[in-house]
């Protein structure tokens, strides 16, 4: 049930040779491995996967699974299992005969696969709903239904494509901790596709970022948060500090000072953009000292907005050249901080910014 | 904050809806009236005349007269209908979803196959029966293309098992059913099937698993239409098939045209006859349709 995967160059164009949905995609998944492939509408992340499933043929490139090029394989045969956004349960069999189709079409006898079918039914957390229809059912329930008949056919690479998006932020959230039950039991290879960032990281080890068809960053998701390749996929990811500036003796220097590189690392010398995760910035008392690690900034909330249990401060930095300026009449040198809501921050008021150096990272402007 | 509503809102509410009720009922009225007229109209004076209550001449008197007067020729009738309406339906319902199989390949045969029946659609039932006639009658287009002898092909105009007439129904409603069934193919089967394929399913498993199934709402309802058409349908068989036994329908015109004054009640009658069977087969139909799981 588990295969390793790997797209090498793949292109795939449908219209416009000068615009592919899919331009030279390459990624490597390793057997047991769940990998995200996340992207904006439009950036041809469910085209990857169609491809990888055999439903869209590839312009060029090749897909390879354990080590062997499937170019040519109609898709019943690549031993994929696919969960789509609806859960397109076969509306005339029951919930169980559903589970047990893959089976059934193999040849296995009936009864046989439907013995089958019941476990898979158990491990969804749906024993006893074998015999109902598939329109008794809930939104939910449909999703985990079609789970567990694509996990039946005991794919060798499962694709999700965006299979949780339509259900409600809890069912959601079942659904995940679900996923992690099944790749602990299972550990089947999985190709997820998501346009949600949060579900990308809840689920996947590793997370291939898509825009316009083309692979901006495969990485671990800690790393594409952490240490984004370019300033696309830190926006993309929804970062949203950006200091310009230039790297000189591996000291990053804007506007806002002197930012150090992390223990360990080297910036490349020249200008580059410094870009910190808002949920890493630290918010202190006016005039605390840095601890070690930290960079300190003097700073006032020019902005103040809510976010539910956190609030997002928009701070502007104090600079040397104007120290006792008022927020208004400050430069653009700005950063966003989320802390929790609880904390009686109002705009005017002076705090510090604490800046951790094993959270700041420079890309290419 | 929450609102209470006015006392009289609720009722002003009601006597709205029921003003736009009736304003949508007079809006359908004429097309009602017109319909109802039709067919409750033209059933009912049937019924009328075929029982004795509407004679052309002398009193009005109910009787089944016109019911027995040609016992022998109506039942030949009606199994001669029944057997050419059911073997044009099943002819017409395979050939027609393969057809549309075929079509939502969407390859180019599939575009050809689209093409060949949305051209036949338009085509008059009288003009594609003297088309067949034409092409496969022992004088006709196909024998000489043989190089068939006449006395040595078979009788497929006018023979005893009234090919041709089958032929040019099931050629007009394959293309009816193929389109019909396209249609529900194309928007609600297509992602089940991709779905079943990636399930490990062959072609021919989708076809016998997912396709047929989910295309069978479609395949009885046009089937019905089918059925009730030519089992009803006058000119096909009228051209095309021999003058003895006569289909139900050629009989009722036959008697109709006759110079007998009599023969009115009894044209009547095989036309409710003919009625009665088909409200039958739709009923059976319907029956059917419900049977299936995805009408459930």
């Amino acid at each position: 049930m588990s295969a390793s995967l790997t797209l090498d160059s793949l292109v795939k164009v449908f219209d416009d040779p000068a615009r592919p949905a899919v331009d030279g995609v390459s990624f490597a998944v390793a057997p047991g491995e769940c990998l995200a492939i996340l992207g904006p509408s439009g950036s041809g992340k469910s085209t990857v996967l169609r491809s990888i499933a055999g439903l869209d043929v590839p312009s060029a490139g090749r897909i390879l699974v354990d080590g062997t090029d499937v170019a040519g394989l109609a898709p019943e045969r690549r031993g994929m299992a696919m969960v789509f956004q609806r859960p397109l349960l076969f509306p005339h069999l029951s919930v169980l005969d559903n589970v047990a189709f893959a089976a059934t079409v193999a040849g296995q006898p009936k009864r046989e696969a439907r013995a089958d079918a019941t476990q898979f039914l158990e491990l969804v957390q749906l024993a006893g709903f074998g015999s109902r229809p598939v329109t008794a059912l809930s939104g939910g329930q449909e999703q985990r239904v079609a789970l567990a008949r694509a996990l039946a056919a005991r794919p060798r690479v499962l694709l999700l494509d965006e299979p949780f998006s339509a259900l409600d932020p809890q069912l959601r959230g079942d659904m995940h901790v679900l996923l992690a039950a099944i790749r602990a039991q299972l550990a089947p290879t999985v190709v997820m596709v998501t346009h949600d960032r949060d579900e990308a990281a809840v689920v996947a080890d590793r997370v291939a970022l898509l825009q316009r068809g083309r692979l901006l960053q495969h990485d671990t998701v800690e790393r594409l948060y952490t240490r984004p390749d370019s300033l696309e996929v830190s926006r993309l990811m929804g970062g949203r500090n950006e200091l310009p500036g230039t790297v000189i003796g591996g000291v990053h220097r804007s506007a806002a000072g002197g930012v150090p590189a992390p223990e360990g690392e080297t910036w490349a010398e020249g200008s580059g953009v410094l870009v910190v995760r808002q949920e890493a910035l630290q918010v202190a008392a006016a005039g605390a000292s840095a601890p070690e690690g930290f960079v300190a900034l003097a700073v006032v909330v020019a902005d103040r907005r809510a976010r539910g249990p956190r609030a997002e401060l928009e701070l502007a930095v104090i600079t040397d050249d104007a120290p006792d300026a008022r927020p208004d009449s400050l430069g653009s040198t700005r950063l966003l901080a989320e802390v929790p809501a609880s904390r009686p921050l109002a705009v005017g008021d002076r705090a510090t910014v604490l800046v951790p150096r094993s959270a700041c990272t420079v890309v290419a402007g | 904050m929450l609102t209470t509503p006015l006392p009289g809102a609720d009722a002003r509410a009601r006597q709205r809806a029921s003003r736009e009720r009736w304003v949508g009922l007079a809006m359908v009225a004429p097309a009602l009236a017109v319909a109802g007229v039709v067919v409750v109209g033209g059933i009912g004076m049937s019924v009328v005349q075929s029982v004795g209550l509407l004679p052309l001449v002398g009193e009005a008197r109910f009787t089944l007269d016109a019911y027995v007067a040609n016992g022998d020729e109506l039942l030949t009738g009606l199994a001669l209908s029944l057997g050419i309406a059911t073997a044009s339906t099943l002819l017409s319902s395979v050939i027609g979803l393969a057809a549309a199989v075929i079509i939502t390949q969407g390859r180019i045969t599939g575009r050809l196959v689209a093409g060949l029946s949305a051209v036949t659609i338009p085509v008059p039932h009288l003009v594609g029966a003297a088309a067949v006639g034409l092409l496969v009658a022992d004088s006709g287009l196909l024998p000489r293309w043989f190089g068939v002898e006449p006395g040595a092909w078979p009788d497929l105009v006018g023979g005893p098992w009234w090919v041709a007439v089958v032929l040019e129904y099931t050629w007009k409603e394959s293309a009816f059913i193929a389109l019909v069934v396209a249609g529900v193919l194309a928007t609600r089967v297509a992602r089940y099937d991709e779905t079943a394929a990636l399930l490990g399913a062959s072609r021919a498993r989708r076809l016998r698993h997912i396709v047929i199934p989910l295309a069978t709402p479609a395949v009885i309802v046009s089937a019905i239409i089918v059925f009730v058409y030519t089992f009803g349908s006058y000119e096909v068989a009228w051209l095309l098939g021999r003058p003895y036994p006569e289909p139900l329908p050629v009989l009722a015109f036959r008697l109709f045209n006759s110079i007998t004054l009599t023969s009115r009640p009894e044209a009547a009658a095989v036309a409710v006859i003919t009625t009665v069977v088909s409200l039958l087969a739709v009923a059976v139909g319907m029956a059917l349709l419900r049977r299936t799981p995805l009408w459930r």
